[in-house]
């Protein structure tokens, strides 16, 4: 349900960035919806990459930043929202309550999204203003460095 | 119950829960987002001692999940770089953060306080109890993700609620979830509650395993007897089996000469009266036997004709139940065993003492459990053991339903033996309404020519079905001959 709203969301913010790219991410919705039905964490995976590509196309298009960043959060969340609901069917089944518990988890997982997204927009608000090379070259290595830091 | 047990109940029999059958409703009101009614509770909670339950925890692992977001993250990035799209650098970076966010905390062990109440500890078979378990978390870290699975007995059927709940807690949060069991004959203890905690992203789970011991008792009322008649091994004491011995009785078994001292009224006045010679006439003298039930427990034996039905041994008991109090109300003496892989021994005895004791072995003894052990079973060394406690002029009863041959050989062994041996056989082939399938038809087959080679070994067979076993004796026991 958290991921079919964020899956939504994600193809909505990539349609204004771009119409193209939004109709790929359109594709990881039904995905989306389809695995968590069949329980196939395999379908997900397959969504989560129909997701990723269609953002790729969306930004290779020249769509806007925010809209991509809003897309690129919500299909994170929807993709954890979906995958945590199948791993919590698998291990305390249908009938039980979990509300609270994935409540937190979409919750955590949102706010790690949104944090990420907000540092990354503010870096680049502040150092793309004039010399876009220059911000990229840093957004670039920075992104490598930390990524490697906890590799 | 245990002293241990009364102490880590009573704290929690002060709470306003039992007797309610939807406790987790203070919470549901809230929504489960709201903290409000666990803030209650654990201000409550913080009154009780704040021992976790004794745990074992697993190691941690990776669940694999966010494996390859960098690698994604880094793919973007370089592809922002090479097209000159500033939107796709600022993605990858996004993603980048998400990469952290997998590696960030580590699933800790559950540190659970845990208490499980049971609205009635000694129901009657098929009584509904409400199972009430309360987690707090008395950790100091978090558990952003815990499932809990309880351990209900493996006798015990779930009927309302799963026993499962995922959630997450403060430290001094707790949880409270309940569901129904119908309770089933037997001593019933839960097992190993397993908890699964994950970290904040999922990344990393860990399974903790806490033992929280509860017991349930379900004692039934052993049915009123089926009056089922013995076979002609008895003792020497008086009872209610008629014998092929000549003396003092009630029913004919033959006349033979007079001997001086024999009774005035034992002589046939009318053989006198044509013959002119005296005879005495011999009755069928009436003595106790010893019995010993035998129930076969083995795991062939926990067969049912559905899958939902009772098992053949669940079968066995209650027959057994029925015919130990009839034996006993006659005057015989009474024992109780199982051929199984546990080892369950009833000596014959006589009286109330015993009564209550043969009720006990049969409702709550380990060997007669609902679901079978899982150890070996040795068949020449149970035989062995079996026949050095058998008393020597014991005739055995032996439940069984004959779903292999190993019954057949052990009856015909030990009626060999010369320990007068009748089969009561609950029928699990017996077909539910509808075409049988070809298993189950087999199946019956095969039982039927088990019958028979019993039968021709001159063992007397009772079986039952769907008929009740009262019923069953009584039709059986009418073709019999003494």
């Amino acid at each position: 349900m958290v991921s079919l709203v964020a899956a939504a969301v994600a193809t909505l913010a990539a349609l204004v960035a771009d119409p193209t790219g939004g109709a790929v991410v359109g594709v990881s919705v039904v995905a989306f919806a389809g695995g968590a039905l069949l329980g196939s964490a395999r379908v997900l995976s397959w969504g989560a990459a129909a997701g990723v590509a269609g953002i790729a196309l969306a930004a290779g298009f020249g769509g806007g930043a925010e809209p991509l960043l809003v897309a690129g959060v919500a299909l994170a969340v929807a993709w954890d929202a979906a995958d945590h609901g199948l791993s919590l069917g698998r291990q305390v089944g249908r009938a039980a309550r979990t509300r609270r518990n994935v409540a937190v988890h979409a919750g955590t997982s949102l706010l790690a999204g949104t944090l990420s997204a907000g540092v990354v927009y503010g870096t680049y608000v502040a150092a793309a203003g004039g010399q876009p090379i220059a911000a990229l070259a840093l957004l670039c290595f920075g992104g490598v460095v930390l990524a490697s830091a906890f590799r | 119950m245990t002293a241990a047990e009364r102490e880590r109940v009573d704290p929690a029999a002060t709470e306003p829960v039992d007797g309610e059958p939807n406790p987790d409703d203070d919470e549901g009101t809230t929504g489960d987002g709201s903290t409000a009614a666990d803030d209650r509770s654990s201000r409550e909670a913080d009154r009780d001692d704040a021992r976790p339950t004794e745990r074992r925890a697993l190691r941690a692992f990776d669940t694999g999940r966010w494996v390859g977001v960098t690698g994604v993250a880094l793919v973007l990035v370089g592809l922002g770089v090479a097209l000159r799209q500033p939107g796709m650098v600022v993605v990858g970076a996004a993603a980048v953060g998400y990469g952290l966010y997998a590696r960030l905390g580590e699933a800790g062990e559950a540190e659970l306080a845990l208490d499980r109440e049971v609205s009635d500890r000694t129901p009657d078979p098929g009584d509904e109890v409400t199972v009430t378990v309360r987690a707090r978390n008395v950790g100091d870290a978090p558990c952003l993700d815990l499932r809990l699975v309880d351990g209900v007995p493996p006798g015990l059927e779930v009927i309302d609620g799963p026993a499962r709940v995922a959630t997450a807690l403060r430290p001094g949060a707790s949880v409270t979830f309940s569901y129904v069991v119908r309770a089933s004959r037997g001593d019933h203890e839960w097992g190993t509650t397993r908890a699964v905690v994950r970290n904040a992203a999922g990344s990393r789970e860990r399974l903790t395993e806490l033992e929280a011991p509860t017991r349930l008792t379900c004692t039934p009322e052993l049915a009123a007897g089926a009056d089922l008649p013995l076979r002609g091994l008895t003792t020497v004491s008086h009872g209610r089996v008629p014998t092929d011995v000549g003396g003092s009785g009630v029913e004919f078994h033959a006349t033979r000469e007079y001997r001086r001292g024999d009774p005035l009224k034992r002589i046939d006045w009318n053989r006198r009266a044509r013959t002119g010679e005296l005879a005495t006439l011999e009755l069928r003298e009436e003595r106790a036997a010893t019995v010993v039930l035998l129930v076969d427990a083995r795991e062939p034996a926990y067969v049912a004709a559905r899958p939902d039905a009772d098992t053949a041994v669940e079968a066995s008991v209650e027959a057994a139940g029925a015919v130990f109090t009839a034996l006993l109300a006659g005057g015989d003496r009474v024992g109780i065993a199982t051929m199984g892989p546990r080892d369950c021994w009833l000596p014959p005895g006589a009286g109330t003492d015993h009564e209550v004791r043969g009720r006990e072995t049969l409702a709550t003894d380990p060997a007669l459990a609902p679901t079978p052990a899982e150890d070996r079973f040795y068949r020449t060394l149970w035989r062995r053991r079996f026949r050095r406690r058998l008393p020597g002029d014991a005739q055995v009863l032996f439940f069984t339903p004959l779903a292999d041959d190993v019954p057949v050989d052990t009856a015909r062994r030990l009626d060999a033996y010369g320990h007068l041996v009748t089969v009561l056989s609950p029928d699990p082939t017996a077909s539910p309404s509808g075409s049988p399938t070809p298993g189950r038809t087999l199946a019956a087959i095969e039982r039927r020519e088990r019958l028979r080679t019993l039968r021709s070994a001159g063992i007397r067979v009772v079986e039952w079905g769907d008929r009740s076993f009262p019923a069953a004796v009584a039709s059986a026991s009418g073709r019999w001959s003494r």
